[in-house]
Parts: C-alpha cells; sequence; structure tokens
C-alpha cells in the first residue's frame, strides 16, 4: 500500500486535491482508501456523503473515512487510564470517566490520538488498499503527529540505555554480595527479568515499523501551495519541517494558477525549489467557479503517484 | 600445627579484607544503581518534575512495573540533603 499525505496551508486545496487524487486512482482501477485527518472535515462534502468514523464505500474500489479526532482523543485517553486502572484498582473510584472530556483537551492529546488512529489503518488496512490518500490537519499538528514516532524513538532509546545501566549496577551487585533484594524484594538484573525494559524494546518495535514506513520508499509527502506570499512562507516551513523528520517529499502542487498569477507563481516556485522543494511541481491551473463539481477535476493528478 | 593456623589466620585477614572491599565496592554500587533508578524515574515525571516529558504513554504503559523505582524516587525526596553525606561515608571521606 503507497501512503499519500496532502499537506500544505490552510485553504491552499488539499481537501480538493487529495479527493480528486484519490478518485481518479480509483477511476484508474486501484483500490483506494481516502481518509481526512483534518478536524475541520471536508471529505464528506466534496463526494457528497455524510462520513463518519468508520470508513465507507463510495464505490466498489474506493473507500471514504473522516477521523474524528474527538473520539479518538477520548479513546486515547481512556486506554491510557484503563492501563493504570487494572493496576491500581482503587483509581476506578476516581470515576475518570467524568474527566475524559477535559483530559482530551491536556497538551499533545491531539496529535497522540491522531497518530493512534493513523498506525490503526496502517496496520489494518495495508493489504486491503493499494493506497491510502490523507488529507491532513492544520500543519503544526500535521508536524506534530509526524513527528512522534521519532521522538518516542528518541525517549525510547535514551529509556533503554539508561535501564540497561540500572540492570549492570544490579548484576554487579549481584556478583559482589550473592543477591541483591533491597528491602527483600528480589529486582531484576537480567534483562530477559525486567518487565520495564521488555515494555520498552516493544515500544521501539512498534514505533520503529511506523517510523520505517513514513520514511520509507512507499509513503509520499506532497505539498500543495498557491502562487502567493502567504502560502509561499508557510510552504517554507513546514519543507523544512518535514526535511528535519527525514520524511520524503515527494510532489509538490502549484494550484490554482491563472494567465494573470503566472510571474508570482514561478517566483514562488523558483523560492521554494531553492529551500529545497522538490523538483517535481505540478501546475494546476483555477478551474472556474461552475468547473468545480466536488472531487471531480479535468487535470490529471495521479502521475507523480504511480 | 602452629603453622598450619597461622596460614589460616592470614586466610582468615585477606577474606575479611576481601569481604570488606567486596562491600565496600557493593556499597557504592548501590547508590549508583539507586541514583540511575531515581533519575529514570524522574525523567519519566517530566510533567512532574517541569522538564520536557516524554510520550505520555510511554509513562503509561511503564508505570506499573515501577515500584521500586517509586520507592527510591520518595526515599531520595526525602533524604536528598543525605546523599552527599551518604557517598562521603561510602568513600570513607569523613
Ligand atoms: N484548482 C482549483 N480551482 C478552483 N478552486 C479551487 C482549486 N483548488 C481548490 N479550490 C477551492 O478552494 C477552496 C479551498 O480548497 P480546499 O478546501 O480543498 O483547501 P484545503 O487546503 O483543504 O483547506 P482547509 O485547510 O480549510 O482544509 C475550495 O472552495 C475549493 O473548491
Ligand atoms: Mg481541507
Amino acid at each position: 500500500m503507497k501512503v499519500l499525505f496532502f499537506t500544505g496551508k490552510g485553504g491552499v486545496g488539499k481537501s480538493t486535491l487529495s479527493a480528486a487524487t484519490a478518485w481518479q486512482l480509483s477511476q484508474t482501477g486501484y483500490c483506494v482508501l481516502a481518509v481526512s485527518f483534518d478536524p475541520a472535515h471536508n471529505l464528506g462534502d466534496i463526494f457528497g456523503v455524510k462520513l463518519t468514523h468508520k470508513k465507507k464505500k463510495f464505490t466498489k474500489n474506493l473507500y471514504l473515512q473522516e477521523i474524528d479526532l474527538e473520539t479518538a482523543a477520548s479513546e486515547y485517553v481512556r486506554t491510557n487510564v484503563s492501563l493504570l486502572t487494572e493496576v491500581y484498582g482503587y483509581l476506578q473510584s476516581f470515576n475518570m470517566d467524568k474527566y475524559f472530556k477535559v483530559l482530551r483537551f491536556s497538551p499533545g492529546i491531539e496529535e497522540y490520538a491522531a497518530l493512534t488512529a493513523l498506525e490503526k489503518i496502517l496496520k489494518n488496512e495495508v493489504s486491503k488498499y493499494d493506497y491510502l490518500v490523507i488529507d491532513t490537519p492544520p500543519t503544526g499538528l500535521t508536524l506534530r503527529m509526524l513527528a512522534l514516532p521519532r521522538i518516542t524513538l528518541t525517549w525510547v532509546d535514551q529509556l533503554i540505555r539508561l535501564r540497561k545501566e540500572i540492570l549492570n549496577k544490579r548484576y554487579t551487585i549481584h556478583n559482589l554480595k550473592g543477591k541483591y533484594e533491597p528491602r527483600g524484594v528480589q529486582l531484576a538484573y537480567k534483562e530477559e527479568d525486567d518487565p520495564v525494559i521488555r515494555k520498552l524494546f516493544q515500544l521501539r518495535e512498534k514505533y520503529s515499523e511506523v517510523n520505517d514506513i513514513l520514511q520509507g520508499e512507499k509513503n509520499s509527502v506532497a505539498i500543495v501551495f498557491n502562487p502567493d506570499y502567504l502560502s509561499l512562507r508557510e510552504s517554507e516551513r513546514l519543507i523544512k519541517g518535514l526535511k528535519d523528520l527525514q520524511f520524503p517529499l515527494r510532489v509538490a502542487f502549484n494550484n490554482k494558477l491563472t494567465d494573470e498569477n503566472n510571474e508570482i507563481a514561478l517566483e514562488v516556485e523558483a523560492k521554494l525549489l531553492s529551500a529545497g522543494c522538490p523538483k517535481r511541481i505540478e501546475r494546476v491551473p483555477l478551474i472556474p467557479h461552475k468547473g468545480i463539481s466536488g472531487y471531480m477535476i479535468e487535470h490529471n493528478l495521479t502521475a507523480s503517484f504511480l | 600445627m602452629k603453622r598450619h593456623g597461622f596460614v589460616n589466620w592470614i586466610k582468615h585477614i585477606l577474606s575479611t579484607i576481601d569481604t570488606s572491599h567486596r562491600e565496600q565496592a557493593a556499597g557504592l554500587t548501590e547508590f549508583e544503581a539507586r541514583e540511575l533508578e531515581n533519575i529514570f524515574v524522574l525523567l519519566l515525571m517530566g510533567s512532574f518534575t517541569g522538564i520536557p516529558a516524554p510520550p505520555s504513554f510511554i509513562a503509561a504503559e511503564l508505570l506499573p512495573h515501577l515500584q521500586h523505582e517509586i520507592k527510591v524516587l520518595k526515599f531520595r525526596a526525602e533524604n536528598a540533603s543525605d546523599s552527599l553525606a551518604e557517598m562521603a561515608g561510602l568513600l570513607g571521606i569523613d
């Protein structure tokens, strides 16, 4: 399954182009799942259907889904709290449910939730679709979500290193004293006996997999921009952010071109190229208002993704 | 007979020295282990200490297995000022 992310500043045409790309790929015969991660969804509007958290069949080889970040965030909080209540049973009497509504506004929850939803799709849908086309949320959230696997891996590696040192010390003490049981508790000194390091290994494996997919051959990030300076600035930031994260930015769409904005369009392209924008820039004309009907646009968008 | 006793006596002394060295070494290593365990939980509780926290699910996954480390954290918090004295004691500095 190939994964295509459509990124870019608000209003540049991410939803329009991702929907049209998904449609065109499905018309070529590929099995496509189009998913919107933008909390202000309009995938359903574009296709003229009502969408939910669950994917919906649009044609026999095109499925649509809108990730409900609210639900995803509550699910995320719930899963984590239930991890704790399993051990600390008394937490149940706190009736955490009451707090879920506000906990989901805790810092960071939104990107955890978005990433968890993405992981789920990557895990469950890989074999069913040729393409996963993703309409992304606003730039900041997109970058934070995409950075999360790397951040997690950085932390986990650091914690593993520290944990190994702890186990080493315990092993030394064990050798010197025959046993090491502070306050009568036998502490693990081998990796295979230590649940903490084993959990850390599990986390490392899981997030390496996600990160490998995101940085891998089959992933394409597309950046959409318009011929104007605001869109240029945000695109520069986005390109830099993606580069820092080592994500494969493969295509750019210069969208809404007209004869009048041709000059500035070229200027913006030149500036973005020097900022590290992919060489491949697809030009999409501004379609007269009546000409845009949802997901169907005449211009062929799929060439860069085949 | 007498000679035999002397050898045993030497052996005993050496083993005492060895034991005391081992114990001193073990004491020092135990101190280091506790410090590292303390740092380990402190890192996980970043939002508690004010330093950047790891993604919260890491802490949530590990917490159930960290009873010992949390005891160490509590102990160290209560005895923070004694820590230098403890180290001096271990190193034999008066
Ligand atoms: N090539 C085009 N020609 C004409 N209109 C376009 C074109 N591309 C996009 N639009 C229009 O621009 C508006 C914004 O597009 P769209 O909703 O796809 O942007 P977006 O990047 O998804 O915005 P948001 O950040 O709000 O989700 C829409 O009204 C859409 O119909
Ligand atoms: Mg949109």
